[in-house]
This record gives C-alpha cells, structure tokens and sequence, in this order.
C-alpha cells in the first residue's frame, strides 16, 4: 500500500515532476536503431515522460532528437523534409539540423540572421548496441554512456524488441520484479516456450510452488534471490537483478539466452517495454532468432506496422477461455509477455496503490518503491545522482544456479552475479 | 465497438470501481531480536499503526528458567513478559527485526513457533555498508531457516515503509 502523494511522485514522470527529473538522470532506450535505419530516412514521431519529439537521421548520419512540433506556426515536423543536413517543414520551409537549431528561414533574408534566433529543444541521441539512447536531463550532469552487458556484446549475439503497454511504467516494471507469480501465470510456458523449455531448472520452478525469497539492497537497486529445494538438500536459486529505475535482468534457464526488460514512461498512462536477449558467449541461433521474432519468450507478436502487440485490449487479448479450462493455458492469453501485459493493463492506467494488499513476499516491489522514493527525495534534497548512473551498477547478471543450503547466495554466486566478459553466465 | 477489455481499463471507468474496504485489519507482530533492533522497534512504535504490536525476544531468559516455559521468551516494550504462543496464535504475520552482527538466538524459537502455527514469517536484517561480511554471513545463517522472506536493507527507514505497505 502506498498514499496517494507517493505513488503521484512515482508514477508522474512529465517534466517537472519529482519522478520526472529522476527518468532525466539516465541514459534511456528512445528507438530501435532499425526504425532510423539510413540517413535522410523519414522521421519518426517518439513521446517519451510526457515529451513530444521527432527523432531523425540527417544526410550525414547525425542523429537528432527534438521537439516535434516547428517553431513558426506547430506544424508536426513528421510531416517534414528530412534532405541536405536537416529536417525541413512543408509548410513554409523553415529547416533545422539534428540540435534543433533552426538553419533556414526562406521568408526572412538570409543576412538578417533570423534563424540563429530559433532553436527547437532537443536532446542528445547516439547508438549503442542496436538502440538508439537519449538523456533528458540537465546538459551539464549528462552521465557517461550506457554500458549494460547486451548492448556491449556483438550484434549476432543480440536480439532487441519493444512494445507499447497501455499502463503506466510502474505497474508493468512491478511485474518483473514480482517473481513468485512465474508459478502461477507463466507455468504452462516453462516447458513449452522453445526459449525457455528444456532447462532442468524449470523443474525445480514446477516441484515447488512455496518458494523462499530473500531480498538484499545493490549498488544500483536489488538482488532478489528466490531458492527452491533441489537434489540432496541443496538450493536452486534463481537471482533477478533490478537496477534503478527500471532494468530488470530475468534469471536464465539452461544455455539459452538471458532476457530482461527497461520500462520507459511514454506518458503518465503509457509505456515502452524493451526486452533484450542475449548470450555473453556466442551468436543467437537462427532458430532462437525465429523465435524472437516470432513472438516467443518475452517477445510478442505486432499489429502489422506497428509496435502494438497483436493480443491487445481491443480484442481482449485474444483470451482463449477453452484453453484456459482444459489447462492448456493457465491465463488463456498467449505468451509470457502478453499474460503480464494483460493483468497489468487491466488494473486501469494508473492502479491505485492505496487499496491493495501486499504481502511480505511482495518485498521485492516495496523496496523496490522505497528505492525510488529514497533517489526521489536525495534528488530534490541534495542533487545527488541516484543509483543506477554509475557504470559499475550496470555490469550486472541475472543467475540461476544450485547451491548448498548454508551458503549465501550473496556470497556464493557474487561472481556470477557480475559481468565476466567472455564467460558464459549462471544456469541451470 | 470498443472491447469489454479497452472500456473497462478506460479511466473513465475507472470511477465506478467500488470504494469501500476490501481487506480487516491485520495483526503483525513485529519482534526484535537483539539489543540494537530493540531501539529500532521502540522508534518505530512511536507511530501510528493499524494492527501492529512490537515486542521484543529476551533470548537469555529461558536459560534462567529450570524447566522449559514458552512465557519467557517475549516481552512487550514496556518489559511484560509475554507467552509466545499466544502471540504467535494471534498473528496474521510476524516480522523479526535483527542487526546484522546482533545475538539472533530467539529466531530460531520464534520461528519454530510460527512453523508449528502456519503463520507467514518475514526476517529483515539491517546491514549498514560497514557491516562486516563474516558478521552478516553469521546473522544470516541463524535467521534463514526461520524466514520465509529474508530482507536484508541498509537502512532503518525501510522497515517503517515495508509496515506501513504490509498494513501493518
């Protein structure tokens, strides 16, 4: 349960809001970097905490990330020009490069020097691991670049996709760190998903639906541990990593890939979910390739064109209630990430924090909201930077692994918790 | 036309969800178990809470006792003892506070306690950034059996917020 005044400090992320200026201390995914993929390419329209923006790829290359909207009358600039070094307007021609600096103004004589006085906002964009990043806050505390393991590896060993889910950021990143309704929810998946099937973890998942968690504070968010009793009274652990303010790194299970997600706030009542796969140790298959884009493991299936899940609110997901009672489906909607996406969705835009009734194995989501308000609070206090800038926060790794029942994962698997380029990572 | 699922996520409808209790008060009993999460315990019990009691293990007394009594080993914050039985047999839940490094005997009574009495038990151990690993490695050793979730935070604030989200 949370009061009203924090879960509107946690939820809000427009500018000027507390939450807001915490998004604006990060690096954060903006787009694929397929969806700019040549320069002079049609511009794309991108909302991100509550920002109207066009994003663009000038003839050179540039990439720019700016106010959509043309300064002289509000034309949308999706419906601009993108030729010769900048972004042109239809309407009257005015023309701006990737800053947003406004280069052209036919009407008004070249000598006049009219255009320096027009200047779009917009903020920086630059490509890393397939995606393309932007930081939205104060120039001046822009952070190093991002470093997170799957956009350092090589492109073969990589697979990236969004969706928009039709909540706010907060109710869908809660589920990621909410490991005990895997049990439940996703249980028909573990051994049918060709991404996930065939892990001997996944039996451990299915023997014990009481598992025990333990939840320990990072650098840069939490570990949340959860053992489940394997073979002669050792521990299956599967660790999730949680980084500030919505990385999450999903325990993997046997060789295949490592997966998570980034929520990022479109506005207060939408949000891009990102979901990475990757392997630190070699390339994608093309069958797990197919997979991805074929919607399976935490990927979905798109309305053509669009980045909208096929199973949407507006065909109620497609719920199969025959599935459902003949338990071919636990939900009867398709998919792991369409199941999470369905409940959260359902909550409303914003779920109203102040009439739920969590339970102790919820810790993981209150401290995760405790955290938050914790950098919230340092930010408007102090200006100091929240956890998670620090690049040393991002090299982390999910792990799932077996251990003694007197070892403490935190010791016990620390390395394997850690960023080891060239070695694979923790699984069973 | 629109989907029983897009309307009924809509904010508009969102006016029509019922706006009446939907849970009782919970009875949480929160315990500390060593010296230093006594303090913490006694601050946190200067606020207001719905169905909270705090009370504290006396890990030392049954050793007192010539024969084996449930009745020493809880005491309220005002030195009452208190039998652990009946506390526990009142308890939607229990927390045990601990400090890392902190004497954590009573976890294991206190828990055996909320096993034999299917109550939920969570164990938060507060662990500054100058614990010493071998000191929190102990303390986490006498408390894992006994937890169903083990919290370990670095700050005495998070124990107040994880009561007030557990209803406390």
């Amino acid at each position: 349960m949370l009061k009203q005044e924090q879960n509107d400090r946690l939820t809000q992320t427009g500018p000027g809001t507390p939450g807001g200026r915490l998004f604006r201390s990060y690096w954060i995914p903006a787009l694929l970097a397929e969806e700019l993929p040549e320069n002079d390419c049609p511009p794309v329209r991108v909302k991100l905490l509550s920002e109207r923006l066009i994003a663009f790829r000038d003839s050179q290359g540039r990439l720019g990330l700016m106010d959509e909207f043309c300064a002289h009358r509000g034309v949308s600039l999706w419906f601009g020009r993108n030729e010769e070094g900048g972004l042109r307007c239809p309407y009257h021609g005015w023309k701006y490069d990737h800053t947003g600096q406004c280069i052209e103004v036919p009407s008004e004589p070249a000598e006049s020097g009219f255009c320096a006085k027009i200047k779009l906002k917009s903020y920086p964009l630059i490509e890393r691991g397939g995606v393309l990043w932007t930081y939205m806050g104060p120039p001046e505390k822009q952070p190093p670049l991002p470093e997170w393991e799957f956009a350092l590896v090589p492109a073969a060993q990589r697979f990236m996709s969004k969706r928009i889910q039709e909540c706010n950021w907060l109710q869908a990143m809660e589920g990621g760190i909410d490991s005990s309704h895997v049990s439940f929810l996703h249980r028909g998946e573990l051994n049918t998903d060709p991404l996930f099937r065939g892990a001997r973890g996944n039996q451990y998942n299915l023997r014990d639906a009481r598992p025990v968690f333990e939840v320990v504070e990072s650098a840069g968010g939490l570990h949340i541990g959860v053992r489940r009793d394997a073979e002669n009274g050792n521990y299956y652990w599967r660790i999730t990593q949680w980084v500030m303010p919505s990385f999450t790194m999903i325990p993997p299970r046997g060789n295949h890939a490592i997966h998570g997600h980034f929520w990022i706030p479109i506005d207060d009542d939408n949000c891009w979910t990102w979901s990475y796969d990757y392997h630190p140790t070699r390339a994608l298959t093309e069958e797990e390739l197919a997979a991805m884009r074929a919607g399976k493991g935490v990927h979905v299936k798109y309305v053509p064109g669009t980045f909208r899940p096929l199973a949407n609110k507006d065909n109620d997901y497609l719920i199969d209630r025959a599935a459902q009672k003949a338990g071919r489906s636990y939900s009867g909607v398709e998919g792991i990430a369409m199941q999470d996406a369905s409940l959260q969705e359902s909550m409303g835009p914003i779920v109203d924090r102040t009439k739920e009734n969590l339970v102790s194995t919820d810790n993981g989501i209150i401290m995760a909201r405790h955290r938050l308000l914790r950098a919230i609070k340092a930010l408007e206090d102090k200006d100091a930077v929240p956890p998670g800038v620090d690049l040393v926060h991002q090299r982390v790794r999910s792990a799932a692994v077996i251990l003694p029942a007197d070892r403490p994962f935190m010791e016990a698997a620390r390395e394997a918790m850690t960023v080891r380029e060239g070695t694979a990572h923790a699984s069973v | 036309m629109q989907s029983e699922s897009a309307r009924a996520a809509s904010r508009a409808e969102a006016r029509f969800r019922i706006d009446a209790p939907n849970s009782r008060r919970r009875a949480v009993k929160v315990i500390a178990l060593d010296r230093d999460s006594e303090r913490i315990v006694e601050r946190l019990a200067r606020a207001s809470w719905a169905g909270a009691a705090f009370l504290t293990a006396n890990a030392g007394a049954p050793a007192r006792e010539k024969r084996f009594s449930m009745s020493g080993w809880l005491a309220d914050l005002a030195g009452h003892a208190k039998d652990l039985v009946d506390e526990i047999d009142s308890a939607d839940q229990v927390v045990m506070i601990a400090t890392a490094g902190g004497n954590l005997e009573a976890a294991s009574i206190i828990g055996e306690a909320c096993s034999l009495k299917q109550v939920m038990t969570t164990a938060l151990i507060l662990s500054p950034a100058s614990t010493a690993d071998a000191a929190l490695s102990r303390s986490l050793a006498q408390l894992r059996p006994w937890a169903l979730m083990l919290v370990i935070a670095s700050d005495e604030d998070y124990i107040a917020d994880m009561l007030a989200a557990l209803r406390a």
